[in-house]
């Protein structure tokens, strides 16, 4: 893969100011490019976390960097992609050249890239790695109704992507807050098999309850942001939920995978659309 | 390549280092150990030896409840952390204190610039754009209970509250926009003065308000502070 000796990755997210787990995909996709060494530098900017969209203007010295690939990662277009990122990081356009001479590129966000659908498919596999497709549901899942964002709308163009390949027996995109609602599911889906994967960038209180509640396969808890016990015996671990799979209701197997955004593959992705950047 | 980052954290790693509520030391044999301030070489220190291992003790307190920002009083104590290199070195900083390490870099070479805080309030948008109501007074008493380096945040504060104010909150002492001033040993009564250390510091600047500050005085405005103003 073409190195870039002189360029940096910047990757933004929103970050958390009560969500322990909401940069840790973030944080680890930037450690696993950093290890592959194709750019001189990688770091993140978050909304709600440091260091802050403010703070990544000074995170690249001009003498060493001449480039800033700056990805956005979420899951689609949206009031911060548009709006807020482009207004902390003071950028004007796809290309801002700074004072200094360095040129920072502010490239497509994440869930944009074509490769997205094929990460859902290998996250539906890992999740029901036993099950035939022909005979399963795959459902993926948005929050809906969020104004500022298109996750709805990026929901619905992969699940009509994964829908033309003709291999799973239904793919439905389904919405926490407006139809078709994830807790319709049981009326929305024939097959004995579902397999249910959150198109969100980290998990949290969606992904471990909200959802959970919804296809009732969790009673509603009051997650709280609190350490796991370290021994692992005293408290369950939000994530628990994504290892009691199947789930069996009814006649009916569910499957639930953890948000797509957590899959290593995301590292992947987040490099592309660095190196598409416009130049 | 050493980065110059990695460049300006070397010069000042010129004896034991305090950066916010790390002591660093460099051993004899190159390698270097991270622990906290307040912990003494007896204490039973659970031993970690991944740069990475930073962000998870970074994580909670000692309560065991998320911290939302790191440059807050409160790491947990009882670790220590042994790394190989400069560049380990520099990624666990910047897991314990995200982008201080950079800013310290840039404000070394005279590179930073400052942010007034009613050009952070102005430029907000969405559900943060009426936090620029807040009145002057107002501002005032919310930085010097918010930002406080006993029990608020560790940061020197480089900001002014606009752009004819020569300080930010005239209830903070001046120390606190002192980058000379180890902010872990004014605000904590456990720690040796600043006086009375031999240690380098590296001080965590603040050259704009965070979003922690802009989220209270949008709380000001509404009249949903819990802080008593
Ligand atoms: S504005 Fe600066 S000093 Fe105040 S709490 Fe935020 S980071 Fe700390």
């Amino acid at each position: 893969m073409e190195g870039k000796p002189d360029g940096a990755l910047l990757i933004v997210a929103h970050g958390s100011t009560v969500n322990p787990d909401s940069s840790a995909p973030t944080l680890a996709h930037a450690a696993e490019i950093r290890r592959r060494k194709i750019f001189a530098d990688v770091g993140c900017a978050f909304w709600k976390e440091e260091p802050s969209l403010r703070d990544a203007l000074f995170l690249f010295d001009a003498e060493s960097i001449r480039e800033v690939y700056v990805v956005p990662n979420f899951i689609s277009e949206g009031y911060f992609t548009q709006t807020v990122v482009p207004r902390e990081l003071e950028l004007n356009g796809r290309i801002t050249e700074r004072s200094t001479g360095q040129i920072w590129k502010y490239c497509e966000p994440v869930g944009n890239h074509p490769m997205m659908t094929e990460l859902l498919l290998k996250r539906a596999r890992d999740v029901a790695s036993d099950i035939d497709p022909a005979e399963a549901t795959l459902l993926i899942v948005a929050h809906g109704t969020d104004l500022n964002e298109n996750s709805a709308v990026a929901a619905k163009r992969e699940a009509e992507k994964i829908r033309a390949l003709r291999k799973y027996a239904t793919v439905l995109n389904v919405y926490m807050e407006e139809p078709p609602l994830v807790s319709d599911w049981r009326k929305l889906t024939k097959t004995r098999n579902i397999i249910v994967v959150p198109f969100f960038i980290s998990d949290g209180l969606h992904s471990y309850e909200d959802i959970p509640v919804m296809l009732g396969i969790a009673e509603e808890r009051r997650l709280s942001s609190r350490r796991p016990a370290e021994d692992g015996r005293l408290e369950s671990r939000p994530s628990d939920v994504f290892r009691s799979n199947p789930y069996k209701l009814d006649d009916r197997s569910l499957f639930y995978a953890p948000s797509i955004g957590t899959d290593p593959g995301f590292a992947d992705i987040i490099i592309e659309q660095a190196l598409n950047a416009k130049s | 390549m050493a980065n110059s980052i990695e460049r300006c954290l070397e010069s000042v790693l010129t004896a034991p280092l305090h950066c916010g509520q790390i002591l660093v030391q460099e051993t004899t044999t190159g390698h270097f150990v991270l622990s906290h301030r307040d912990d003494k070489p007896v204490d039973q220190l659970k031993v970690f030896r991944r740069a990475e291992d930073a962000s998870n003790i970074a994580k909670y307190d000692d309560a065991g409840n998320y911290r939302p920002l790191k440059t807050a009083p409160n790491l947990r104590p009882g670790w220590r952390l042994e790394l190989d290199t400069l560049e380990d070195l520099r990624r666990a900083l910047d897991y314990f204190y995200p982008g201080r390490l950079a800013i310290f870099a840039a404000w070394k070479s005279g590179r930073l610039q400052t942010t007034v805080l009613r050009e952070t309030l102005d430029r907000q948008s969405g559900m943060y754009r009426v936090a620029a109501k807040i009145s002057d007074s107002q501002i005032d008493d919310l930085v010097a209970d918010f930002c406080r380096s006993n029990g608020g945040c560790l940061r020197t504060i480089l900001w002014k509250r606009d752009a004819r104010a020569t300080l930010t909150s005239t209830k903070l002492p001046d120390e606190k926009f002192d980058p000379n001033v180890d902010q872990a040993a004014s605000g904590s009564p456990s720690a040796p003065t600043a006086s009375t250390t031999s240690a380098a510091t590296i001080p965590l600047l603040c050259q704009e308000a965070c979003n922690l500050l802009i989220a209270e005085c949008r709380k000001v405005v509404k009249g949903e502070s819990a802080l008593d103003l």
